[in-house]
């Protein structure tokens, strides 16, 4: 299993567009993979979930994969949200 | 046989869309108030394509045009609901060059069972079922007792105006009337209405036509 | 990849949805509006459903999202008049239309099979906004 910890740092926050893009590269991967926060915890593969979540700009929440490619899954999540979804 | 369709479907036509605001009007009552200019404009575009249809088109043809006129230019429920009528109908009519009263009875019944299939209705929830189902099985009777075709259509005709009356006493379970629940008790179903209207057309139209007097 | 069809009585809902799930969608994705009436009337038309899914269809089917109403007979008549090797392959989605059509869409865009995408766009009923 790989954690990581992430901020949001682009200005909408997991919000539609920035979920799916979320959604569609957790998908990329094999490995379970679930997203948390607040105390709420969610399928990162589930765009509802994610959306669910309701993550706004600013929140930290963590990763956690669990599969024979976690650590590339983690990786590329953790890109994706450091390039702020290419919002900027 | 094909003129004589063309002038029965522009029969039923017409009466749509004269009835119009009759139809609107009861529909503000209970729905959104679009029944007759739904059905007006729907029945306007059959009026046009039927004129249009190759002539030589035979009875099935006729009817499948006017159930296909009727999915695209209606709009509202009515669309889908009597335009599957016609189409279903219409595949009833295949290879049937004339009309006798068990061929319309055939056709009847796969236009009914088309309404009940679209609409997942059936009798008493106060919809164009109420009176289209006691109308088709008066006129089943009435053939059945050797009744002349327009004694028949009377018959049926008289069986519809009282399933209008009947969808008064009711409260509305399908479609949109349904919102209202027993706010819905004494007004008179919008589609029951128009569907007496065409059949009271149709009977006229045969009487003028002097068919089996 | 899933196709979708978005069904309204106004063409500027279909278009708009189909607008914002564009926002989400792979390029080659398939998103198509069935908006509205012939004469820009407010109402749904069968036939514009039916040639809708047929432009939507890929190998994975077609979802058909829908507002109300007469939205649903509609489909439901676009059904009865296409190819029955079509037909087998649509469903439509009991769903809130816009949120399920993003879901769907976002479901059909990483590759999942029919019956999951029904599930995404039917769990948005489901689905929290003031949390």
């Amino acid at each position: 299993m790989t954690e990581i910890q992430l901020v949001l740092t682009n200005p909408t926050g997991l919000h539609a567009r920035p979920a799916s893009q979320f959604v569609q590269t957790a998908s990329k991967f094999k490995s379970k993979v679930k997203i948390s926060a607040g105390g709420k915890q969610v399928d990162a593969k589930s765009i509802l979930g994610v959306m669910t979540m309701g993550l706004r700009s600013g929140t930290a929440f963590t990763v956690t994969a669990d599969g024979e490619d976690e650590v590339e899954c983690v990786a590329a999540l953790a890109s994706l949200v450091e390039s702020k979804f290419g919002e900027e | 046989m094909s003129s004589f369709t063309v002038a029965a479907l522009e029969a039923v036509a017409d009466t749509i869309v004269q009835n119009k605001e009759l139809l609107t009007s009861l529909d503000a009552a209970i729905g959104d108030a679009d029944h007759g200019i739904n059905m007006a404009r729907g029945f306007e575009a059959v009026r046009v394509k039927i004129r249009a249809a190759a002539p030589g088109t035979d009875i099935s043809g006729l009817l499948k045009l006017t159930g296909m006129t009727l999915i695209s230019t209606v709009g509202g429920a009515s669309g889908p609901l009597y335009g599957t009528a016609f189409m279903r109908a219409a595949a009833a009519a295949q290879g049937k060059a004339t009309l006798d009263p068990d061929g319309i009875t055939q056709i009847w019944s796969a236009a009914l069972q088309g309404i009940k299939d679209r609409g997942k209705a059936s009798r008493g929830e106060k919809t164009m079922l109420d009176a289209m189902e006691p109308a088709y099985e008066a006129f089943v009777e009435a053939v059945k007792a050797e009744k002349s075709l327009v004694e028949s259509l009377d018959a049926a005709c008289e069986a519809a105006k009282e399933g209008i009356e009947y969808t008064k006493t009711i409260i509305a379970t399908k479609g949109r009337a349904s919102y209202l629940g027993e706010r819905s008790l004494g007004h008179q179903d919008p589609g029951a209405t128009s569907s007496y209207l065409m059949l009271a057309a149709l009977t006229e139209f045969c009487r003028s036509q002097q068919l089996g007097a | 990849m899933v196709g979708i069809v978005v069904v309204s009585h106004s063409a500027k809902v279909a278009e708009g949805i189909r607008e914002l799930a564009l926002q989400m969608a792979k390029p080659e994705q398939k998103i198509i509006a069935a908006g509205g009436m012939a004469d820009g009337s407010i109402g749904t038309d069968a036939m514009r459903v039916s040639e809708a899914i047929v432009d939507a269809m890929t190998d994975a089917g077609v979802i058909v999202m829908v507002d109300l109403g007469s939205a649903v007979l509609s489909t439901d008549t676009a059904l009865e008049i296409l190819d029955e090797n079509l037909r087998a392959r649509v469903r439509i989605a009991d769903a809130p239309i816009l949120e399920g059509t993003i879901g769907a869409v976002v479901e059909a865009s990483v590759g999942s099979p029919l019956e999951q995408v029904l599930a995404t766009a039917e769990g948005a009923r489901e689905m929290r906004k003031c949390l």
